[in-house]
């Protein structure tokens, strides 16, 4: 273009340009510090309502009082002093929406954290949102396949499922939701990751071990790091859930990940504190049950008349010195669909994951299950659930009676398989083929500490010279056929 | 129970005086001094005329109207916004430069913005996006 042609274009864009004048409400600060304001005026600001401060941050209006307005600052407040002067927005606060967030990490806000280029999308999106009522709902019956062993086969997850993922800090709490993330590639699944609290360099190790495993590719990561302020953690589930909520919108399915909530409860307490709303137990404000409860409502799994899609989620709770029965586990327990335990002592006795599948477990159940799964994961939890009770007598073994030792002998044959190394999740099929092994006592005369690698053997087999079969079992077929074809390759090798 | 606030004071006070003759207001003024002095709150007292007069604008609708220019408004305009906010409010007059032209009238909680910085602020994130 010549210069002409832009003098001509920019004088047509300033003809067209119409003046007008900007009516606003405004308020005043009385009152700054611990990333709170108080502000005076904004007789008509909503509750949730975005402000807008000097210098381009924004505040979330949490406490509406007669003279008064609460807010949270999200950003930095330094410069912010008594007397600026705050405007209203009319904006509920939204984040951005789209496509585009795939692959990125961004900050509660939406905004790019990794470098990249600015993030635009068309839509965007309120953080608070009514969660679907009930006639717009549908009951779970696909799976989420995790990749992990014991929770494939004996606490399954269905899409549009919320299973809590509890422990103490170190039992891998985290390990089980990114092998989950790993695990949905190519099945169709978008993946949100909402890090609430988190180290920074745990953060970003993860975000490399995804972008190794390709799982960038349909994951987004919402960081609310340990050095953000309070405001920021607390809005960081909400914010992930409602980029989630676009792609329901689109008919997909999602999977969230709140990594972790008792973080993000603190916060909370924290902001409510200084908010000087009253505590109560554990010094946490009332309303923190409703904390959890209306974002773990906002998944769900919709019906085809609504427009189909899904949200899983899988809220972690870090518990402290196993403690389940404080306020915040407690709470979450009763609100998710199913719990997976992960204990210290299991994870140094060296079952990793450190899953207790004696306390773990799903309310969603088999229905979250394809067929073959279904049909060996039955016996499974049964071998396991004798297992448990005979534990105790292994130590005795030369004295039992052989229906027993044989018991154990299985027992420790199971837990030795569902063992299972971290970033390494596995097929659905080859899952199904080594539990039906195991079962039908083709794994008996291999020593405990051999049994992975006789898996491998097996599964490494059935890979290169029986695809088909593979393929059959992974589309849910399963008839004496295929149980027959299994029982003789077993045998073989 | 909880302390009275200023304010609690102030509103009490514009409430007992609003329609009271001439002769009783003395009296009315002594007993509020009273109820002051058993709430040990004599010291106050400047604060609860501040209130007293910030609520009483407020009941009786005086604006309070604060403009800025960059300079000094004629007369006939200040009648003009004078006319169009209500004849008894209180204004402000506010010489501010950084605003290049026009005005910015603030009423209340309300800001009027028809400076020429705004129309500049506009006009670039027009042409920008």
């Amino acid at each position: 273009m010549s210069t002409n042609n832009i003098v001509e274009e920019l004088k047509k864009n300033i003809a067209h340009f119409q003046k007008e004048t900007a009516k606003e409400e405004t308020g005043e600060v009385i009152e700054v510090g611990d990333g709170i304001a108080r502000i005076s005026g904004l007789s008509k600001c909503q509750a949730g309502e975005m402000l807008e401060f000097p210098g381009d941050v924004f505040g979330l209006a949490l406490n509406l009082e007669e003279e008064t307005v609460g807010c949270v600052l999200l950003g930095n407040y330094e410069h912010i002093k008594e007397g600026d002067i705050v405007k209203r927005t009319n904006k509920i606060l939204s984040v951005p929406a789209g496509e585009e967030l795939i692959g990125r990490v961004v900050n509660s806000l939406g905004i790019a954290i990794d470098g990249g280029k600015e993030i635009k999308t068309l839509k965007f999106y309120p953080i608070e949102k009514i969660a679907p009522g009930v006639m717009t709902r549908e009951p779970v019956t696909q799976p989420v396949q995790t990749g992990i062993k014991a929770i494939d086969a004996m606490i399954p997850i269905g899409r549009g499922q919320r299973e809590l993922i509890i422990g103490d800090r170190q039992t891998g709490k985290t390990a089980v939701a990114i092998d989950t993330i790993i695990n949905q590639k190519g099945k169709d699944m978008i993946c949100v990751y909402v890090a609430i609290g988190q180290k920074e360099s745990k953060i970003a190790r993860i975000v490399a071990k995804l972008k190794e495993t390709g799982a960038m590719d349909y994951t987004i990561v919402v960081v609310a790091g340990a050095s953000a302020p309070a405001a920021l953690s607390y809005i960081a589930p909400y914010a992930g859930v409602a980029m989630a909520e676009y792609f329901m919108d689109q008919g997909k399915d999602v999977l969230c990940v709140y990594d972790d909530l008792s973080k993000q409860a603190w916060a909370y307490r924290e902001i409510s504190l200084l908010l000087r709303r009253p505590p109560g137990r554990e010094a946490y404000p009332g309303d923190v049950f409703y904390l959890h409860s209306r974002l773990l409502e906002r998944a769900c799994r919709r019906n085809k008349e609504s427009g189909g899609g899904s949200i899983t989620a899988l809220p972690i709770i870090e518990t402290q010195a196993s403690d389940v029965t404080a306020y915040i586990p407690t709470n979450v327990i009763s609100i998710t669909d199913g719990q997976i335990f992960l204990e210290t002592d299991l994870f140094y006795r060296g079952i990793r994951p450190a899953l207790n599948v004696g306390i773990s477990v799903s309310r969603v159940g088999g229905a979250a299950q394809i067929k073959p799964m279904k049909k060996v994961a039955g016996k499974l939890k049964l071998a396991m659930a004798q297992f448990r009770e005979m534990e105790a007598f292994a130590q005795f073994a030369s004295d039992l009676d052989p229906e027993t030792k044989k018991q154990i002998e299985r027992g420790q044959r199971i837990t030795e398989l569902l063992k299972q190394p971290q970033y390494q999740p596995v097929a659905v099929e080859d899952q199904v083929v080594s539990i039906f092994a195991v079962n039908n006592g083709y794994f008996d005369d291999v020593a405990v500490k051999d049994v992975s690698a006789a898996e491998k053997k097996l599964t490494d087999f059935m890979g290169k010279a029986k695809r088909s079969l593979l393929d059959k079992i992974a589309n849910g077929e399963w008839d004496e056929k295929v149980e027959a074809e299994l029982k003789s390759i077993c045998k073989s090798v | 129970m909880k302390k009275q606030s200023n304010r609690q004071f102030a509103k009490a006070l514009y409430e007992i005086t609003k329609d009271l003759p001439k002769k009783e207001l003395s009296e009315a003024i002594n007993q509020f001094i009273f109820i002051l002095q058993k709430y040990n709150k004599l010291k106050k007292t400047d604060y609860i005329i501040e209130e007293f007069i910030n609520y009483s604008k407020k009941q009786e609708g005086i604006k309070t109207i604060i403009i800025e220019s960059v300079t000094k408004l004629e007369n006939l305009t200040l009648a003009k916004i004078k006319k169009m906010f209500g004849e008894d409010s209180e204004i402000t007059e506010n010489i501010n430069k950084n605003l290049l032209g026009g005005i910015k009238i603030r009423v209340d909680d309300m800001v009027y913005d028809a400076s020429v910085k705004l129309q500049l602020k506009n006009l670039k994130e027009k042409l920008i996006s």
